[in-house]
């Protein structure tokens, strides 16, 4: 059985034995290199092989690839969202307050526009998460926007840790409480829920180990216990396996996780929107990998109200690692934009405000150290913006993701679908989502929160 | 054995076996005079399709109590047979269909438990039943089934309705309702992407998850009976009928057969297939084109959808006026249209032996579908053998069918005119050696028919679904050129009828579309309905997303 597990954890790490990405050969010269962890460097050269940063500096040469002069313009690391649904099929398994034996792996949709769109807006990393209709929702899959390729497996960041999605507060307690009748129904017995899962995880892991101590005996006929994936997943993350991106608002939610995390030794936990985070920013610092939050977002719904856009400044000043998410197909397009309004708001450094998008996502996916700034030995995800990223009038030029190219603003047709319908004229995405979503799953609330352009429902 | 003991036991036995079937036909005499006279025909001087894929003419077949026993020229006409005449006629294997729901109903969905958990549902509820055996719930009297059958199919898999895990398919061949007609039970272990609506697994997410689970369990709870079995001092392994039916799938003895659509189902099912280790068949493939190359390489089976999408694009008119964005934009459907024409052809190129399913298409629709895939780069050979030979090999029953030889189960075709031509019809099928015979006309031509039919009026139409066959109305109001209309169907949601309007309402050169939607508690289900008018006949069908199509036919009534 552990050789089973082993088999079984090392798929959702690493998908399916499969054919190698495409890695580019490049050469960027004389830009204005936003580093990110190692400042701005003027008039500076890229040199890019394999896919990966092989030399920065002044003058440089050789190279397989093509060359592009960027005299005037800058380049940055490629923007990272910590919190995106784009390129899924599905967004919520909302059936059961617990579900981490879904991976959102299994319904990648390589056609979503959505990524090219994300590419044009400089995003090279999104994480595509489960929703937040459960207390403990399905693991999550970090993608490298590699649009183009129709196999799923392709846009799947092999390298990237197990993530799993939890929430808090109003939607889980709406679902299931309200909806359905089940526990949980109030906070409270969210907590519940998490404990509960938790425990009966750690009896799980026992009754394994002893199935596993008993095989080594000789002539051991011991009954193997039952497979369960998804107390399997809750074992991996009380080993330190899997990272927690947790959905949350409110202080007290907060702060209750973190106590919960704590009693099960728990390390590895990321919060996502966290609306209140700026009233536990000392103790999110002190104990978690970060809050990922939006920039000015608020006021849907009661649990957000309680909000401010000082936010992301407040608990990157407490020394809280700090991002800005999009959870939207629209957000994800401007993130340079988002992560500008907390100079506004906040008065964040330039560096401070990039780091927003890069480096810090980088490192609440545990990506840090391949992805998320300009670095020798790092991956050559890359964007050539026109200006400075901060700046209101900055419209990025090209994309590159492990040194390919996949948007060139110059390259940029009508119609960029990779699939396209032989019957429709207009292909109806809205309505789809609607109707095909609703007969599929529970209902439209159930299926996936209004997760379109027209109704912002976190 | 003496050669002389031999032949008189031969004898005796042969008495014994005539006194039999002497007495049975004494003991029931057959006063609805239904019974055939003779189990014994002979069609002459046809043109028969053999093996090789070569039509021989002049050739005759012999037929002896559902088995093809002779085929050639010059065979001798036993004096009990029934004699067809077999000039100018053609002469096919039977088809056999990959994966059919004709004459299949769902079974009725199980009460909820006064506890029902939607987290965590009893696994026949939630569609988990792979107990289930798809001959339970299969009637050959359908309708469905003696369209298909004089569509040219005399076997099919037939497949369980259901959820996820509906059931285990069966091979039944579409013969004479005197014979239970089942070719093999437990064929396939059927297994779909559908999610159960409203409790768990109820999304593609969920289905992911819980199949991986039932596979890895059903691995324990067999090691664990197998521990049972041959130890003392062992607990006593729970009985889990759902477990125990994938037990078979396991040692790969019995294929699971995946429902899929497109690409991205395919490579869901080869997934799971790649990380589990069954064995496996796909049935309904369509926009597949792309993964050619890892459908050849995995040695997958396929059966390919007959489905093919409606022709809508030849009818956008591009006037000198459209831009250019637009102009680009009908290009790319329409060379997606041509794609999944050419698709069948492409698989056939790459060498891949595909048969084919019926699921999800109506049986009018097989001939002019297999004619455009033909057109569009399918060799005749090649469909002809995605039809018979390819599907029995796949199926492991290529020694008994799915060719014209002796010995093979006496499951013909029998054609006006070479099988994919235009105008041939369908004029005998013969199903485990039982003779259909077919009514056939000289089809009208296009130019006969091009006065439109004006539509306004009343019409009474039937939709027949698997649920059985549903009637009512349409009223159709026609002011300057505008068609405007209600129809009244069965309630869904009660008893009674409900009229509602119909929507988009396009009609020309005989073809009528429209759709209209029904409201299930808030949700709107949207239903299409599209075919030909013929005179007063409309005949079409009735599409709703994700739930396949289903015949749908009208007639005008007089004077109204």
């Amino acid at each position: 059985m552990r050789k089973l597990i082993f088999i079984f954890s090392a798929f959702l790490i690493f998908g399916t034995a499969s054919a190698q990405t495409k890695k580019g050969d490049l050469l960027i010269k004389n830009a204005t290199v936003i580093t990110v962890t190692d400042g701005i460097l003027e008039d500076t050269d890229i040199l890019v092989e394999n896919g990966l940063i092989r030399r920065i500096g002044k003058g440089l040469s050789g190279g397989n690839g093509t060359t592009i002069d960027a005299k005037g313009k800058y380049v940055m690391p490629g923007i990272i969202d910590a919190h995106s649904h784009i390129a899924l099929d599905v967004v919520n398994e909302a059936t059961s307050p617990i579900t981490s034996e879904v991976w959102m792996g299994d319904v990648i949709d390589p056609y979503d526009i959505g990524i090219y769109r994300a590419l044009a807006g400089g995003t090279t990393i999104s994480h595509a998460m489960h929703g937040s209709a459960n207390a403990i929702g399905g693991q999550n899959v970090t993608l490298k926007h590699r649009y183009g390729t129709r196999n799923p497996e392709d846009l799947i960041m092999k390298e990237a840790p197990r993530t799993i999605k939890f929430a808090l507060g109003e939607n889980p307690t709406r679902v299931h409480g309200r909806n359905n009748n089940i526990q949980p129904r109030t906070r409270m017995g969210v907590e519940a829920v998490i404990r509960n899962g938790f425990s009966e995880a750690q009896q799980y892991k026992r009754r394994w180990s002893e199935y596993d101590q008993a095989q080594k005996q000789r002539n051991s006929t011991a009954v193997p216990p039952k497979y369960d994936a998804r107390l399997q997943t809750l074992v991996d993350i009380l080993d330190g396996k899997v990272i927690i991106h947790c959905h949350s608002y409110r202080a007290d939610e907060i702060y209750m996780l973190i106590n919960v995390c704590k009693d099960f030794d728990i390390k590895n936990i990321v919060f996502s929107h966290v609306n209140e985070g700026f009233k536990v920013a000392p103790e999110l610092a002190e104990y978690t990998m970060g809050a990922s939050v939006f920039a000015d977002w608020w006021a849907y719904k009661f649990e957000v109200y309680y909000s401010t856009a000082f936010n992301a400044a407040i608990l990157n000043r407490n020394g809280v690692v700090t991002s800005i998410n999009s959870d939207s197909g629209e957000l994800i397009r401007h993130l340079y934009h988002e992560a500008a309004k907390t100079q506004r708001y906040g008065g964040l450094t330039d560096q401070e405000a990039l780091e927003l998008i890069t480096i810090n996502p980088a490192k609440q996916l545990g990506i840090a150290d391949k992805v998320g700034s300009i670095e020798v030995g790092k991956q050559a995800d890359l964007v050539i913006f026109d200006s400075h990223p901060l700046s209101v009038y900055a419209i990025p030029q090209m994309t590159f993701v492990d040194g390919v190219k996949y948007f060139d603003i110059n390259e940029d047709n009508h119609d960029q679908r990779i699939r396209v319908s032989a019957t429709e004229m207009v292909e109806p995405i809205y309505l789809k989502e609607h109707e095909h979503k609703c007969m599929h799953n529970v209902d439209f609330l159930f299926s996936n929160f209004g997760r379109n352009l027209f109704d912002h429902n976190h | 054995m003496s050669i002389i003991y031999k032949k008189a036991y031969w004898w005796t036995f042969a008495v014994f076996i005539g006194f039999i079937i002497t007495d049975v036909a004494k003991a029931q005499s057959d006063n609805t005079g239904e019974r055939r006279v003779t189990g014994t025909y002979i069609i002459t001087n046809a043109n028969v399709a053999y093996p090789s894929g070569k039509i021989q003419s002049n050739t005759s077949i012999l037929v002896k109590n559902g088995m093809i026993t002779a085929v050639g020229k010059n065979i001798a006409s036993p004096s009990n047979a029934h004699h067809i005449k077999g000039d100018s006629l053609f002469i096919y294997p039977g088809f056999i269909d990959g994966g059919s729901t004709a004459g299949v109903t769902k079974p009725k969905d199980p009460e909820r438990p006064s506890n029902f958990n939607s987290a965590s549902p009893p696994d026949d509820i939630a569609g988990i039943t792979p107990y289930r055996n798809a001959l339970d719930y299969f009637d050959l009297g359908n309708a469905q089934v003696s369209e298909w059958r004089k569509a040219g199919f005399t076997m099919a898999q037939i497949l369980p309705e259901g959820g996820m895990l509906p059931g285990q398919t069966a091979l039944v061949i579409f013969g004479d309702k005197t014979s239970t007609n089942i070719y093999s039970e437990n064929t396939a272990l059927y297994a779909t992407f559908n999610a159960s609506r409203g409790m768990y697994p109820g999304t593609l997410l969920g289905v992911m998850a819980k199949f991986r689970s039932l596979y890895r369990n059903a691995e324990l709870s067999s090691q664990h009976s197998a521990l049972f079995a041959s130890n003392q001092g062992i607990n006593r392994p729970e009985r889990d009928k759902v477990l125990e039916a994938f037990y078979p799938t396991l040692d790969k003895s019995l294929p699971i057969l995946f429902a899929v659509e497109d690409d991205l189902t395919v490579r869901r099912a080869l997934g799971l297939q790649r990380e589990l280790g069954f064995r496996m068949i796909l049935s309904g493939a369509s926009n597949v084109e792309e993964i050619i190359p890892i459908l050849k390489d995995s040695q997958t089976a396929v059966f390919l959808s007959l489905k093919l999408p409606e022709d809508k694009i030849s009818k956008i008119k591009e006037d000198e006026e459209s831009d250019f964005e637009r102009k680009e934009r009908i290009d790319r459907i329409k060379s997606s249209y041509t794609k999944a024409l050419e698709e069948a052809g492409k698989f056939e190129k790459a060498g891949i032996a595909f048969g084919f399913s019926s699921q999800g298409i109506k049986s009018a629709d097989l001939m002019k579908n297999i004619r455009l895939m033909i057109a569009n780069g399918l060799s005749e050979e090649a469909a002809l053998a995605a039809l018979t030979l390819n599907p029995a090999r796949i199926l492991g029953i290529d020694r008994y069918t799915g060719t014209v030889e002796q010995g093979k189960l006496a499951n013909l075709v029998i054609t006006t005119d070479s099988l994919f031509k235009e105008d041939s019809q369908v004029k005998y099928v013969f199903a485990d050696g039982y003779l259909f015979e077919y009514d056939t006309k000289a089809k009208k031509t296009r130019s006969e028919t091009t006065d439109e039919v004006d539509l306004a009026g009343t019409w009474t139409y039937v939709a027949r679904s698997p649920q059985g066959d549903s009637q009512g109305q349409m009223v159709i109001a026609r002011e300057s050129n505008v068609y405007t209309g209600e129809i009244t169907l069965d309630n869904p949601a009660g008893s009674g009828q409900i009229t509602t309007a119909m929507n988009n309402i396009e009609y020309n050169n005989n073809r009528l579309r429209f759709e209209f939607s029904i409201d299930l508690g808030g949700n709107y289900l949207t239903f299409s309905v599209s075919g030909d008018i013929d005179g007063d006949e409309f005949d079409g069908d009735l599409s709703v997303t994700d739930l396949g199509s289903f015949p749908f036919k009208a007639t005008k009534q007089p004077g109204a």
